[in-house]
């Protein structure tokens, strides 16, 4: 199963940071001031590329592959891709991001907002005539329900292995939470309150975790029962998931399917499904997936192995999906405290050693695009940091600038093994190509590999590895989840020891961005903290990836994303 | 007999108690932390002490395993780490797809083997002999995930006539009542899916009988080979007995023996060949649910699992043994 999610629960830091160094009353930010003139688009990515293409047919069943089961129907309890691939099809957030792109933000449940000059009070106007699948009104009070629900978790259900990504949106639950309050103003008109502003807050609200479920299904299969085990919402009992999305929930049969159909009274009426049904069908191994694709079992892979594309291209039957703009980042970690990697100039010179076209070119069948920052190239505020290109004389005149005898050139690189990541499709394939790159400029790396969860992942996090790979896959767009929470953040005062990267400078930028309450604010610090990062280069980034889907040619309409939300009320079948 | 059952059962129960402890000292020697795992990149220190504690994972091993067999002899075979489900209950889910496939698999190499085992004892060093010894050598030899991607490339990739994987189209919606597809197929009335499930149960089970039909059929063979040159077959044919009485009566009642013991040593061949034919086809059984509970390092889901599939294994053998007594009056249990 892949997790996306992070160690996120840093954005707490960020906010009690962000509350004692105080912020101004400003306008409120442009990106998030009131949105009601764009259609509600959230959930009808109708105006797609591929979608244009014939004209769309109604009726059908589509079964579609994800590379695991879902873990729960209970959306405040989803932390992981494939459960949340299925939730999005039936439950709806406030606001959503636009089809085809991962950090730009369009209505969904809420047709427009306001914030408040302070960044404190977020008020949303809602949609009208709303209604969730069981008939239960939307409407102000379910919206609130849904956040109180969440605030008052406790025991079990407020453990990171349920409502993880609340308490890394919301830095804890109850009086430790960072929501001050949620108010149904009037049956269409909710303000949510913070105790201190949060300038990704809106971006974070996007996720699958922040879904409004229906007050009445909750309750009805005892959602809140301290052992979410025996709560029928979290374990696909029929009468699950219950949310206004295009698609119902109709039956889970663990690790076998997943059924949803259509909600022909959806309320976006340029949103309504074109299919009568979708079914998910998890398949771990990815040649059974190409083989079930290619035998007709399945229609359409979420998950394909770059290095099957080519067949999947050379098929007439099939179609190749691209997902445009990615939302995850692959580096290569070096880590201060080791020798040379405490020299500047050596850092730059490897930027300038690794051939990063080979690399997507032979590893990720071209799906992947250099980065130009230590964050997806589409996500909020990423600056183009006009990063080293490939240039071996360049490595080779840094060496020597920074007078390391090339006797001490060498040093352990390691990688992981019984693992591929969507950023990293074949890490000893990448980890030799990298290798070769820094031995043709001097370096001398030794190989070192340890498996991906047996120990790798947490002795890179502690800092004992010199030079590494590493990744991360957003849980949204925006610089926090990346500068901050995933790679640079400080902790207890110090840098995190995985990269041991001291610039408190960087530190403190990273915290006012966070705290901006506007986005002329957060633009300049998120844009001034990728500056400081690019002048000291503590990390070399490689590539942004785009993960790969794959369908039979008569499947239209698919809009892909980065970030892997994609609903399928666009697709259609054209048989 | 029924005196020897109960020994048998009772003999069973420091197998187990055997076993629970080796599962449980391997299980926990595995390198990596569940709690770890379960977080996920970037779990901070105290995430992952709060989850350990919530697990029980930061009690001595020997608690652990304390707590674990008071809760096994209470019946509770333990919670998922993923998902905190009951193994008991997700177990119950999964084994009806395991026992269709693993049935399946059995009547490919049952049914096949031993008429081709007994073929090409009729006329040793023929060239259907050295054809079979040959088939059933390439039985053994080639891996199951080899030869189930394989099936699936010829039959459902290129032929487009089997599908390639799964247990049963699922845009059929058949309710699920048993988890018996061909069952339950049959109690929604809906012998379209039926045909549909018994379709999808041919490649997987082709795969996953393919060893034990290898050696069945070599068992059968050099069984019938033995018996055929026995005084009393002669005598038999001597008396003018026809052939096909010589065949029934004389011969195969009396190489069955070997045959019978080797089917049910299969059985535990099977439940293990099970877990890779399960996550190929993506077969929803048993099988597949350990190799994802060993990834996710879900301890008790591998525990309890194992220790079930060792108990079934034990049952069998038992039925086995049993089924001597009725193949070979000679044979008697007190």
């Amino acid at each position: 199963m892949t997790r996306i999610r992070s160690g996120a629960g840093l954005a707490i830091a960020a906010i009690l940071f962000a509350a004692c160094s105080g912020s101004t009353a400003t306008p409120a930010p442009a990106s998030q001031a009131p949105a009601s003139a764009a259609a509600p688009s959230g959930a009808a990515p109708s105006t797609a590329p591929s979608a244009a293409a014939g004209t769309p047919k109604d009726g059908g069943s589509l079964v579609v592959a994800i590379p695991g089961d879902i873990s729960s129907t209970d959306s405040a309890f989803i932390q992981d891709s494939n459960s949340s691939t299925v939730s999005n099809q039936v439950i709806e957030g406030l606001v959503a991001t636009k089809p085809g792109t991962t950090g730009e933000i369009v209505p969904a449940l809420a047709k427009s907002w306001t914030v408040s000059p302070d960044g404190l009070t977020y008020t949303f106007t809602l949609q009208d005539g709303v209604k969730f699948h069981d008939g239960t009104d939307f409407n102000a009070d379910a919206v609130c329900y849904n956040y109180n629900r969440w605030n008052n978790f406790t025991g079990a259900l407020a453990s990171p292995d349920y409502s993880y990504y609340y308490a890394a949106v919301f830095g804890g639950y109850g009086k430790d939470s960072n929501l001050a309050s949620c108010t149904a103003t009037s049956p269409t008109e909710v303000a949510i309150v913070l105790k201190h502003p949060y300038s990704s807050f809106l971006l974070s609200q996007t996720i699958t975790s922040f879904g409004i479920n229906s007050p009445t299904a909750l309750k009805a299969l005892d959602a809140d029962n301290p052992d979410p085990t025996k709560s029928g919402y979290n374990t696909g009992a029929k009468g699950a998931m219950v949310g206004t999305g295009p698609f119902m929930f109709k039956e889970y049969t663990a690790n076998d399917h997943i059924t949803v159909v259509k909600n022909p009274n959806y309320w976006n009426k340029a949103g309504v499904a074109h299919l009568d049904t979708v079914i998910f069908k998890p398949i771990s191994d990815q040649t059974a997936t190409l083989n079930a694709l290619q035998s007709g079992d399945i229609q359409l892979a979420m998950n394909l192995n770059p290095t099957d594309l080519s067949t999947v291209q050379a098929d007439t039957k099939l179609q190749a999906i691209d997902r445009g703009e990615s939302c995850n980042l692959f580096h290569l970690g070096m880590n201060e405290t080791h020798k040379p990697f405490d020299n500047e100039k050596i850092r730059e010179a490897v930027a300038y050693a690794i051939n990063k076209q080979a690399l997507i070119d032979t590893f990720y069948g071209g799906q992947a695009k250099a980065a130009i920052t230590w964050m997806p190239a589409g996500g909020l505020y990423a600056k183009d940091e006009a990063l080293p290109e490939y240039n071996v004389d360049k490595a080779k005149a840094l060496i020597a600038e920074s007078g390391v005898p090339a006797d001490q050139l060498t040093f352990d690189f390691w990688y992981p093994s019984n693992v591929s990541r969507p950023y990293m499709p074949d890490p000893k394939g990448i980890f030799q190509a990298i290798s070769s790159d820094l031995e043709a400029v001097g370096f001398t790396p030794n190989p070192q590999t340890k498996p991906w969860k047996e120990g790798y992942l947490k002795e890179e996090a502690t800092g004992k590895y010199p030079m590494w790979l590493i990744g991360w896959t957003c849980d949204w767009a925006g610089p926090d989840n990346f500068l901050d929470t995933a790679f640079f953040n400080y902790q207890g005062g110090k840098p995190s020891p995985e990269f041991a990267y001291t610039n408190d400078a960087l530190n403190k930028t990273m915290k006012d961005a966070e705290a901006a309450t506007d986005d002329a604010t957060a633009k300049t610090l998120w844009e001034k903290a990728q500056d400081m990062i690019r002048a000291d280069m503590p990390t070399v980034p490689i590539v942004n990836s785009t993960p790969p889907a794959a369908a039979a040619a008569f499947v239209k309409g698919f809009v892909g994303s980065g970030n892997l939300t994609e609903i399928l009320n666009s697709v259609w079948l054209d048989q | 007999m029924i005196k020897y059952i109960v020994r048998r059962l009772l003999g069973a129960i420091p197998v187990l108690f055997g076993l629970s402890i080796i599962l449980f000292a391997f299980i926990h020697l595995l390198p990596g932390d569940p709690a770890a795992t379960i977080l996920g990149q970037h779990a901070r220190p105290e995430l992952v002490d709060a989850m350990r504690h919530r697990l029980g994972l930061d009690l001595p091993l020997w608690q652990q395993y304390l707590n674990y067999v008071g809760d096994l002899l209470h019946g509770d075979l333990g919670r998922s780490f993923v998902n905190n489900r009951s193994v008991v209950d997700d177990f119950f889910v999964r084994f009806p797809g395991t026992v269709e496939l693993t049935l399946a698999a059995l009547a490919f190499a049952v049914g096949l083997g031993i008429p081709m085992g007994r073929w090409a004892a009729r006329k040793p060093q023929s060239f259907s002999d050295g054809f079979i010894t040959v088939v059933s050598l390439v039985g053994v030899s080639i891996p199951i995930f080899v030869l189930g991607l394989s099936l699936q490339y010829v039959f459902a990739v290129q032929l487009h006539i089997l599908p390639a994987s799964g247990r049963i189209d699922p845009r059929l919606q058949v309710p699920y009542t048993t988890n018996f597809l061909l069952i339950d197929t049959l109690l929604a009335g809906r012998p379209d899916a039926f045909v549909d499930s018994l379709r999808h149960l041919v490649l997987p089970a082709i795969a996953l009988g393919s060893i034990p039909l290898a050696i069945i059929t070599r068992i059968t063979r050099a069984s019938v080979l033995d018996v055929t040159h026995e005084d009393y077959v002669r005598t038999a044919r001597a008396k003018g007995l026809t052939e096909k009485r010589v065949d029934g009566r004389h011969i195969m009642r009396n190489a069955w023996l070997p045959v019978v013991t080797v089917i049910g040593l299969q059985v535990g061949g099977l439940l293990a060949g099970a877990v890779i034919t399960e996550t190929v086809f993506a077969w929803n059984g048993v099988g597949k649910w350990v190799v994802e509970a060993i990834e996710a390092h879900d301890y008790f889901v591998i525990q309890s699992s194992i220790l079930i599939f060792a108990l079934i294994f034990l049952l069998v053998n038992l039925v086995v043994d049993i089924g001597y007594a009725f193949l070979n009056p000679r044979i008697r249990y007190s």
